[in-house]
């Protein structure tokens, strides 16, 4: 017999039903998804059951979006339409997009420079925020399919040295995607946790993140399931496609230039330097055959081509083990992520400057993806996050201009986040009654040198003697590494406060335009329909009226007439025009204006019922 | 529950001295990460999240405070209502400002090549162990309830700082970092 089961009172609930979040390692080169399976993190392969989704987007003509290994392979024929590497260009202006090499296959929107500057496509004009949400919606697809349910939320990361606007921006492509973010998490902090969790490792740890496009170093003490970054730096231009592009700009120099500066050329050739790269990471020496030129190239020729760039990563190593107060003696391990750090080139500089080889035993492609899968399973609530904190940093200074257009540092970098600071500020001038705060990110002394994040008027102050009134301003950074500003005039004892979010990310309107805009998109089967539909049901309606006015054509006054025909022209145009909505609009006010003449018609026809002549009705109503 | 209304002291259970403790406080600073945390409210309503996020700015600010020497020994004068962001001539003896000009005038006229790198390493050497014994200094000074001496030394303690991240900036650019 079974026995029926009775829980304790005041026992534990019967567990909640597993809801369903993934992490997305949104890369410049590959981006992937994972989600918790049976209380292990997986990596979601599509259906082919590939992992990696290249991060290329083409753009057709007939508004078809492609994304992945599809788009990427179309690169050479369509150089123009297929936009790769975007995570380069998130929060930049067109000028700083322009001055790289990659964007010489591009034309900008003139129209689109004021959020962020969009590329001319044959599918229309593309900012980096539109880019990226097709990528993440990708993946969200993949991962529905995958979950065979409806995700609730994100964890996504970011490289850990971009700054505000980076992030914010892709957090915007998150909301553009429909994709609600738990979390923006700093991709070394996420490679960090699946590399602790899985060693159970204890120490101060260094993650060497080299990706496509962005590069990263986080010095981390892992104690008791508390992750703790004690500092980060970075480079957010610098990455694998570097190093292809100063192999790809070494071979040109070989090459034939005439036939290299077609936009599709240089795709080939990059492409050319990539493989050849790769190559470089299995074999001693690899033999160049290129449009007619052939040689060879040796992993030693090759580092001295890319010691420039090897350098910089070094050099940030040092600068990260001094801003966290450590030396080299006191790391017990390094953990290189990124399909980058695959170069031996790379792997030996590390290993020098650390005196100890690198641990290679985790994917460096992978890594990422797992822990912000770990971190979403335990925003969402399916895993108790007792055993497990991350305590991350913010990887740039925050500060505001003073006289001279000097910047005093508010909030320096790699101060543990969420974090505030409040700074209070007076006028200089009798009856001042506004001031403008500009509020900058960076770590040089100059403003024109730092980044500008947010330029802002704090009006309404109660004019008073130079000095006397009292402005409290607090610059809040939140978990995701984002700034907000809140403003307060102590002076009146009337505290009145206003809360300012830097302006170069989507304001909410533009967003929900773009939202409309992309379920539109995405729904075009839908939207074909519903204008079949509203065709037929147009066609419905004029019929009916030339029925009626056949039939009973003399209840009508000349100008009613006059009126309904040209509301059926009206529809009839629009109908030509394939409008679903004007459509219906104009098939509603088709509608109201025969009303009267239908309720005639009506009346009509019950009299007649009712046994009197025609003849004797009158026309009702003028 | 900890509250904004706390020093940084009391928020960690530790006495108001100069020298603490730093084991109990990284221990204390999990414990309340753990129950301040953001993440440990990411299913909460919006009031304790924003809550959640206050209170741990606090406690990461607290943290950050108390860990630092320097930081530490300002925040005690603070508690002791002692203006530190200003410092005038006399709060410093002259012999230290001379010295003070004296050594930056010795890094500007370093060679501009590696060939400085052990003159600075030895200067770096000379400042922490300078340091060292200013930490002794303001610990007695304060404990013993001397709040000018401590003042002065706290000032002095800012000074080596400040040159101490110049000998290391100079090194950087002479490795040319």
């Amino acid at each position: 017999m079974a026995l029926l089961q009775i829980s304790e009172p005041g026992g534990k609930p019967a567990k909640p039903a597993h809801r369903l979040a993934v992490g997305i390692d949104l890369g410049t080169t590959n981006s992937l998804v994972s989600a918790s399976c049976g209380g292990k993190i997986e990596i979601l392969p599509d259906d082919d059951g590939t992992y990696l989704l290249p991060s290329v987007v083409r753009y057709k003509a007939d508004g078809e979006i492609v994304v992945g290994s599809e788009a990427k392979q179309s690169a050479t024929e369509d150089p123009g339409n297929t936009i790769a590497s975007v995570k380069r260009w998130l929060g930049k202006s067109q000028a700083e997009i322009a001055a790289n090499d990659h964007a010489a296959r591009y034309r900008f929107d003139p129209d689109r420079e004021q959020h962020a500057p969009a590329l001319v496509t044959a599918g229309g004009s593309k900012d980096p925020i539109q880019v990226s949400a097709d990528i993440l919606r990708s993946l969200v697809d993949r991962a529905e399919a995958c979950l065979n349910g409806k995700l609730e939320g994100a964890v996504i990361t970011v490289p850990a040295y971009f700054n505000d606007a980076q992030r914010q921006q892709t957090k915007d492509a998150a909301q553009l995607a429909g994709v609600k973010v738990l979390r923006l998490l700093n991709e070394p902090t996420a490679a960090a946790v699946a590399y602790g969790l899985d060693s159970q490792e204890q120490g101060t740890v260094v993650v060497f993140d080299l990706g496509g496009g962005t590069f990263d170093v986080s010095l981390l003490s892992l104690r008791q399931g508390v992750f703790e970054v004690l500092a980060t730096g970075g480079d957010t231009a610098l990455g694998g496609d570097d190093f292809d592009q100063l192999l790809a700009d070494y071979l040109r120099e070989r090459i034939d230039k005439q036939a290299s500066d077609e936009a599709s050329e240089l795709v080939a050739l990059h492409q050319y330097a990539n493989q050849l790269k790769h190559g470089l990471g299995e074999n001693d020496s690899v033999d160049i055959d290129f449009h007619g030129y052939q040689g060879s190239l040796s992993r030693a020729e090759f580092a001295d081509i890319c010691q420039p760039l090897v350098k910089r990563t070094i050099n940030t190593c040092r600068r990260v083990l001094r801003d966290a107060g450590k030396t080299i003696e006191d790391i017990d391990n390094i953990v290189l992520v990124g399909g980058a750090t695959r170069m031996p080139v790379i792997r030996d500089a590390v290993a020098d400057y650390f005196g100890k080889p690198p641990l290679t035993d985790i994917d460096p492609d992978k890594a990422v993806a797992v822990g912000a899968g770990i971190q979403a399973d335990v925003l969402i609530g399916n895993k108790s996050s007792d055993d497990f904190l991350l305590l991350d940093v913010n990887p740039l200074s925050l500060g505001i201009e003073t006289m001279g257009e000097l910047v005093e540092k508010i909030i320096p970098r790699n101060t543990t986040i969420p974090v505030a600071k409040a700074q209070e500020f007076t006028t200089f001038k009798d009856g001042q009654t506004a001031m403008s705060l500009h509020v900058v990110q960076g770590e040089r002394e100059l403003v024109s040198d730092c980044r500008s994040l947010a330029r802002f008027d704090l009006r309404g102050i109660p004019p008073m003697v130079a000095g006397a009134a009292k402005i409290r301003v607090t610059f809040q950074v939140d978990a995701d590494g984002l700034l907000s500003v809140i403003a307060e005039e102590l002076s009146t004892g009337s505290k009145s406060e206003i809360q300012i979010k830097p302006s170069y990310g989507l304001d909410a309107g533009t967003i929900e335009q773009m939202l409309q805009a992309s379920h539109e998109h995405a729904s075009e089967d839908r939207d074909i329909r519903a204008l079949r539909e509203a065709q037929v049901e147009a066609q419905q309606i004029i019929d009916a009226i030339y029925a009626a006015i056949d039939a009973d054509g003399e209840l009508l006054e000349e100008s009613e007439k006059a009126t309904i025909e040209a509301a059926i022209a009206e529809l009839q145009t629009a109908m030509q025009e394939s409008k679903p909505i004007r459509i219906q609009e104009l098939s509603e006010e088709l509608n109201r204006l025969s009303g009267d003449f239908a309720a005639r018609r009506m009346d009509l026809h019950i009299r007649s019922l009712q046994g009197e002549s025609i003849d004797s009705v009158e026309p009702i109503g003028k | 529950m900890i509250s904004t209304d706390q020093n940084f002291f009391q928020l960690f259970d530790l006495a108001a001295h100069f020298e603490i403790d730093g084991d109990a406080l990284d221990v204390r600073y999990h414990e309340l990460q753990n129950e301040t945390h953001p993440d440990r409210f990411s299913s909460g309503t919006e009031q304790e999240k924003m809550r959640a996020v206050q209170l741990n700015s606090y406690l990461n600010e607290a943290y950050t405070t108390l860990k630092s020497p320097l930081q530490r020994a300002g925040y005690l004068l603070k508690l002791q209502d002692v203006e530190i962001d200003t410092v005038s001539q006399q709060d410093l003896g002259m012999d230290l400002l001379l010295e003070q000009m004296q050594l930056r005038e010795k890094i500007a006229e370093l060679p501009d090549d590696d060939s400085a790198l052990p003159e600075l390493e030895t200067m770096k050497k000379d400042v922490l162990s300078k340091l060292q014994q200013q930490r002794e200094k303001f610990a007695a000074g304060y404990s013993a309830g001397t709040i000018d001496v401590a003042k002065r030394i706290f000032h002095e303690m800012q000074f080596l700082h400040k040159l101490l991240s110049e000998i290391e900036d100079g090194e950087e650019h002479r490795l040319g970092y």
